[in-house]
């Protein structure tokens, strides 16, 4: 009987005395593997716009860069050859995949397309979609798109004294600024405005325009101030072209956000899903602005990015 | 209370299961392990207070670098004012001449550095300016911040949170972000003093620039505010100005220079400022809590791993100490368990510390004195024994030599003196044999011999009533016997089976070997007996009957037997009434050597 209980104090001491160097190994080893796990992996995301070049994004990347700086990925800017063409930018997209992108942020051309070109591939690669929303998508960032329709509308009917309005339908396919167009001709529509959807600034007598895109406000105010036409040009954007436009009196009023916002969220957004998140993203606030509330100090903020050359 | 009571109770119960190695080890590791605990402890808190203060102090160091920098750019600015302001303004009459040719030198000197320089009078129209010349229509400088600062306060030069430029009709419209230094003027007309306000506008990047390099540790940064708190630089400031990101600038306004502690987000985090000279803008320093609570979260860590190890070793030592200081105690108590257990030859061990030798030597001197106790008491049992034996040995003696001596005076007295030579020699050798040189095992022979010269003595006595042959086997011959076992036997033979038997008697002694043993068989043809009567013969509880032999009979014979050799051995009797008796000697098959150590007293 005692020798049974000096060998079960004997083993009790021996497993108190592993119990405390394997407590000791553990603690020195331990961290160093969750140290090890928490350092993430440097991800790999393609972005991928639907112009032929990316000046019009400039601010937009600058926010990606930061938060690719922050969130620790590197990114591949990507233009199409010619704007707009979907077929190009399925196919980038999927040789982009197969290359290994971890993500991708794009601006789709053709939503519905793209979607349909990709769905397989959304799974193993999550996308992101800046201003239009594409089925399958980890999330789109972009403002609300039919409340930003309106608003420019009614900034537009603040101004109106008669007269029709042209509507530069540009992007039948593209779902954000289809939105953007359908909420605006509704609401002019309601006011009794009398409306024309436009591919194209028609020649003529034309004393009120509304651009959707800001590509097409930037170009339309061009025409404006190159033919030296008079229309009231209500448009979307804060690219320095278009502010200078507005500043100058070429464009009446801009419907504006911060795309520097916008490829911060998008980038963060799609990190955050390749790493098993599932966050949503809200509409992008936006403020229509016109030629006196340009230097007003927040939306100096907004028009006229401060980058910082360090970044953190 | 009850919980605290079972407890304890348990506990109670547990300490009695212990050993005293376990005990030691556990007690000493615990309260070492308490002592470390509360030192790591200690010690942990005394780094982190310490490490805290070499951020804060890192901070400091590096937000006075910043500082320096910053007042040194910030002065250079106000000397670029100045040399505008006393060597072009105050030299320059505008009526006739232009401040345009000197604006434009110091521009070119300090383009790096700077995005214009302007003067304007009091109603806020251009004097002149550089690099640009030409103002917007729609500018009104006027109404600006930096203008109606330097128009209220006319002694102080103002600098301007950052904003963009917008006076200047650039057909590029860069929109550049700037921080204004404007001051109150006077400038000269035609002879005549009149206000006006100078316009430096250094280039935002020349402040980033002096921010952007500090680095404070583990992630730490550094941002710049004016006195209001308004954000003039911050790494992430166009994540603040995007609205994703919030920084705690207006709190930071109103602390005082040095370091302090803040809850911001639920985040803690140590925050460092420096007032920048004469502008009131604040270098604000953070440091993120973890910066110096864990140095990475290493330290406690570190410390975990220290104390675990430490604690570790210290039981381990404590393990070899205690059982250094319990195993020879464990040797001990096993050697008494031994001792208890009644195991033969136990040595108690001896060792270990000076207490427990003393211990030891105690109870080794006591078992020693228990065992020569002991080994007295077995030799006076010995002692008592043979004592016994020779005693009953010393029985047969008188009442034979008085029988006998009672038979030699008969045969004296009637004239039968060769009889009475015959009965004394017999009696005579029969006596030497009986002594044996005090030996109580002697040849088989020998007590054979005695035996003829004991019925050679009875014959005589009973005038050949009865015949004897006493015969051996060749087998049987070289054994020894415990000396005396047969005239008992044949006394009783000639008493109970002969004398009073009508016929003439045959009394027959055959000695033969059977297996180990060495029988020897004592029969007569005498009266014999009921079976029950003889078995009875043998029982120690049976009184003493009247023998008219010897009188002492076949029982002291059996007594001898098995004192000496074992219950094993004895007599046997075997008897019919009117057949004759057969008594049989049951002894161990005992050779010369084996006789010899018997005697020694060695066990068979």
């Amino acid at each position: 009987m005692k020798t049974k209980q000096n060998q079960a104090n004997h083993w009790i001491q021996v497993a108190i005395l592993a119990a405390l160097g394997l407590a000791a190994v553990l603690s020195l080893i331990l961290p160093q593997l969750l140290q090890r796990r928490r350092e993430p992996q440097l991800l790999s995301l393609s972005v991928m716009l639907r112009d032929t070049d990316s000046s019009g994004w400039s601010v937009a990347r600058q926010g990606m860069e930061q938060a690719a700086d922050e969130l620790g990925a590197e990114l591949r800017f990507l233009t199409l050859t010619a704007a707009n063409d979907s077929a190009e930018q399925e196919a980038l997209l999927l040789r982009e995949i197969n290359g290994g992108a971890a993500a991708l942020v794009v601006v789709p051309a053709d939503p519905a397309a793209l979607s349909a070109a990709l769905n397989s591939w959304l799974v193993v690669c999550p996308a992101v979609t800046l201003e239009s929303p594409m089925e399958g998508a980890a999330g789109v960032v972009s403002p609300d798109n039919a409340l930003l329709g309106r608003q420019l509308a009614e900034a537009l009917l603040e101004d109106w004294d008669g007269g029709g309005v042209v509507l530069l339908d540009t992007a039948q396919s593209r779902g954000g600024v289809a939105d953007r167009l359908a909420a605006a001709e509704e609401t002019l529509a309601g006011a009794g405005v009398p409306v024309a959807r436009e591919e194209l600034l028609p020649e003529g007598d034309v004393r009120w325009v509304m651009a959707f895109e800001p590509t097409v406000t930037q170009r339309t105010a061009e025409e404006k101030e190159t033919e030296g036409r008079d229309f009231a040009l209500y448009g979307v954007g804060t690219t320095t072209a278009i502010t200078a436009q507005l500043e100058r009196g070429s464009i009446a009023a801009i419907a504006a956000w911060s795309d520097y916002a916008a490829g911060f969220l998008a980038v963060r957004r799609a990190v955050d899903a390749v790493r098993g998140g599932t966050g949503t993203l809200t509409p992008l606030p936006f403020s229509v602005l016109r030629r006196e509330d340009i230097y007003a100090p927040e939306n100096q903020k907004l028009l006229f990015p401060v980058m910082s050359s360090s970044g953190r | 209370m009850n919980v605290f009571r079972r407890l304890a109770a348990q506990w109670g119960e547990r300490y009695r299961k212990m050993s005293i190695q376990m005990v030691l080890s556990l007690s000493f590791t615990a309260v070492a392990a308490a002592g470390m605990l509360l030192m790591s402890v200690s010690l942990l808190w005394r780094i982190t207070a310490a490490s805290e203060e070499l951020v804060a102090e890192n901070s400091q160091r590096l937000l006075a670098q910043a500082n320096l920098n910053l007042d040194s750019y910030l002065r250079r600015m106000m000397r670029i004012s100045d040399t505008v302001y006393y060597r072009s303004i105050k030299n320059t009459d505008l009526a006739g001449d232009d401040l345009t040719g000197d604006l434009s030198l110091l521009y070119e000197e300090n383009r790096d550095d700077l995005v214009s320089l302007a003067v304007f009078d009091g109603e806020g129209d251009l004097v002149s300016a550089v690099p640009l010349s030409a103002m917007k229509k729609e500018a009104e400088p006027a109404g600006s911040d930096w203008f109606q600062d330097a128009a209220r306060s006319m002694e102080n030069l103002h600098f301007s949170t950052p904003h963009v430029q917008n006076i200047f009709d650039d057909p590029d419209y860069p929109y550049r972000w700037v921080v204004s230094l404007s001051r109150h003027v006077q400038l000269t007309r035609g002879g005549v003093t009149e206000s006006g306000v100078l316009l430096v506008d250094m280039s935002f990047s020349g402040i980033e620039e002096v921010c952007r390099d500090v680095t404070l540790a583990n992630g730490g940064y550094l941002y710049l505010i004016d006195g209001g708190g308004e954000l003039i630089y911050h790494p992430r400031q166009q994540l603040i100005y995007a609205g994703l990101l919030e920084e705690n600038n207006r709190a930071a306004a109103a602390y005082r220079d040095g370091s302090h502690r803040e809850e911001f987000q639920g985040q803690s985090r140590q925050v460092t400022v420096k007032t920048v000279g004469y502008t009131g803008w604040k270098l604000v320093g953070v440091a993120p809590a973890g910066s110096w609570e864990t140095s990475s979260r290493q330290l406690p860590l570190f410390g975990l791993t220290l104390l675990l190890f430490s604690i570790f070793l210290m039981a381990f030592l404590n393990y070899l100490i205690s059982a250094r200081i319990s195993d020879p105690i464990r040797r001990l108590e096993r050697s008494i368990r031994e001792l208890e257990n009644g195991l033969a030859g136990v040595e108690i061990a001896e060792g270990g510390c000076y207490e427990v030798q003393r211990l030891s030597h105690a109870v080794g001197s006591m078992v020693s004195t228990m065992r020569h106790l002991m080994d007295d008491i077995v030799r006076q049992e010995e002692q008592k024994r043979r004592s016994e034996l020779e005693v009953l040995q010393a029985q047969i003696n008188p009442h034979f030599l008085y029988n006998t001596l009672d038979s030699v005076i008969w045969m004296t007295e009637s004239g039968q003196q060769k009889e009475a030579i015959q009965m004394v020699t017999s009696l005579a050798r029969f006596f030497r044999i009986s002594l044996s040189k005090g030996k109580s095992l002697i040849p088989l022979g020998d007590e054979l011999d005695h035996a003829r010269h004991y019925m050679n003595i009875q014959q005589i006595r009973f005038k050949n009533k009865f015949t004897a042959e006493i015969s051996a086997a060749p087998e049987a011959g070289e054994l020894y016997t415990l000396k005396l076992v047969l005239q008992p036997l044949l006394e009783n033979a000639i008493y109970h089976g002969c004398a009073s038997a009508e016929d003439d008697g045959i009394i027959r002694v055959t000695a033969y070997r059977e297996g180990e043993d060495l029988v020897i068989d004592v029969e007569d043809n005498g009266l014999g007996m009921r079976p029950e009567l003889a078995a009875s013969l043998l029982d120690e509880d049976r009184p003493e009957l009247p023998t008219g032999g010897s009188g002492i009979g076949v029982r002291n014979v059996h007594q001898r037997i098995r004192l000496t050799f074992g219950e094993g051995y004895g007599l046997t009797i075997l008897s019919e009434p009117d057949e004759g008796t057969l008594v049989r000697v049951r002894l161990p098959a005992l050779s010369r050597e084996e006789a010899d150590r018997c005697r020694q007293g060695e066990v068979l």
